[in-house]
């Protein structure tokens, strides 16, 4: 489903990714750790598009088409999602119009009929019920005074609203209790298909404990330089990162 | 031309002021009077005549009246919106409110000058005022004079203005979610006039003129 190969990535003149290679397939779960500033962030904002990024070298083929050519939304549209480390509050913008405009852009794209208003009221209370999403938060303006927790849990409903084949989420685990975590988790798992993939990108491994991975890859230096079983993982939560000094 | 107006001991009065030209207002507010009042200048129509100046002057007179003023400019192609305001607080336990908004695109120009005064018997004031603009484009240009006198002690006073672009993160947020640039930017800035628009009590009215937003856009 998606290919990266030899990708060069930098910003402000600085190359954060020096060589990154990835494959991921449909039905797969991929997680992602790795020091701080070794290049995850940069990693989830290159692949959705982000302008302050400037690929180098390299490519990437998503479902057989060149993702580097295509703007941030068509890449949304052709099935990727993006849940933000740290979502931005957009105060006047209602949840449900920025949903319904967002859901009939995706329908448009592939050929479908945009939703009429009720039945996209009725697409929303299923999802909203689906991941377990508070009735008040939807009556909001988009994470206009929500807490942390509760704009995690927002990307995961606008995840199920959009159904994504391909998700990416970025440090989801960072700032929530164990409570919301196992939450957060939960909506991430009746979300899967084996049709979707997943890149997990997270510090800890507690988060791996609720969404299994199936590969757990070491990012260091702007470069994936291990790659292993979910084992892995309570290996690097163990032994830490001084195996890349080696 | 000027418009003279009183507002009597405890009436309210609303005024919506759309698109006109060379008007000056002097409004004087006695006992207990609220005024509510919106400037709107909007228009699809691109000639360089659309120019438009309007100074709105407001003296409470009598005390515990209620002053809220609203304005709106949404400016494109060689368009000109200039907006003069004053707000005069004569006698104490008032409350006024200006809110001003604009958004300015290709060779647009603006300005918001908002004088507040509140003479030294007029305690126990409380007055307010923000003035909040977003340049499209590099030549659009936007002047804007906040102007506060106070002479009494016993207030409550504050003003801001900004001018600034969109923000990109809400962009690239929204464009994440399947939603291309020019939509964003259009729901954006009808999310930026929202609370101007919404304080209009004619709800026709206000259908009108997020109708006419987005045929701008």
């Amino acid at each position: 489903m998606l290919e990266i190969k030899n990708l060069h990535a930098s910003i402000a003149g600085k190359e954060i990714l020096k060589g990154l290679n990835l494959t991921i397939h449909e039905g797969e779960v991929h997680a992602i750790m790795g020091p701080n500033g070794a290049g995850k962030s940069t990693l989830s904002n290159v692949l959705t598009g982000h302008p302050a990024y400037t690929i180098t070298e390299g490519e990437v083929i998503f479902r057989g088409k060149n993702l580097l050519e295509m703007s941030p939304e068509v890449r949304a549209r052709e099935g990727m999602f993006l849940s933000f480390q740290y979502p931005v509050e957009i105060p006047g913008v209602s949840m449900v119009n920025f949903m319904r405009t967002a859901v009939n852009e995706k329908r448009q794209y592939e050929g479908k009929t945009p939703l009429s208003a009720s039945d996209f009221l009725k697409l929303m209370r299923e999802k909203k019920a689906l991941v377990g999403m508070d009735n008040r938060l939807t009556k909001r303006s988009v994470n206009e005074g929500f807490s942390g927790g509760e704009k995690k849990r927002n990307e995961i409903f606008q995840m199920a609203m959009l159904e994504p084949c391909l998700s990416i989420l970025d440090e989801t685990d960072s700032g929530l209790d164990i409570d919301a975590l196992r939450i957060v988790a939960e909506g991430v798992n009746t979300l899967k298909t084996p049709h979707t993939a997943s890149i997990v990108i997270t510090h800890y491994q507690r988060l791996l404990d609720y969404i299994v991975p199936d590969f757990v890859h070491v990012l260091a230096d702007g470069k994936i330089v291990r790659t292993g079983g979910k084992e892995l993982a309570l290996e690097l939560e163990k032994s830490g990162y001084a195996f890349l000094n080696s | 031309m000027l418009n003279h107006i009183e507002l009597h001991t405890g009436e309210t009065r609303e005024i919506i002021i759309y698109n006109e030209s060379n008007v000056d207002w002097h409004i004087v507010q006695e006992k207990g009077s609220v005024l509510r009042l919106h400037v709107l200048c909007l228009s699809q129509s691109n000639t360089a005549d659309e120019q438009w100046k309007t100074s709105i002057v407001v003296e409470q007179n009598g005390k515990g009246c209620r002053t809220e003023l609203y304005g709106m400019g949404l400016l494109h192609g060689m368009q000109q919106a200039h907006i003069h305001t004053k707000v005069m607080h004569n006698v104490g336990g008032g409350y006024s409110s200006q809110l001003f908004k604009f958004v300015l695109d290709d060779q647009a120009k603006g300005s918001f000058r908002g004088e507040l005064k509140i003479m030294p018997d007029a305690q126990q004031t409380e007055a307010y005022q923000t003035n909040r603009n977003i340049l499209l484009s590099r030549q659009a240009d936007m002047l804007t004079e906040p102007q506060l006198e106070i002479y009494a002690d016993d207030v409550k006073a504050s003003h801001g203005a900004t001018t600034g672009q969109l923000d990109d993160s809400a962009l690239f947020y929204m464009q994440q979610r399947c939603i291309d640039r020019e939509t964003a930017t259009k729901l954006l800035l009808c999310a930026f006039f929202d609370d101007v628009i919404k304080t209009i009590a004619d709800n026709q009215l206000q259908e009108t003129i997020i109708e006419e937003i987005n045929q701008i856009l």
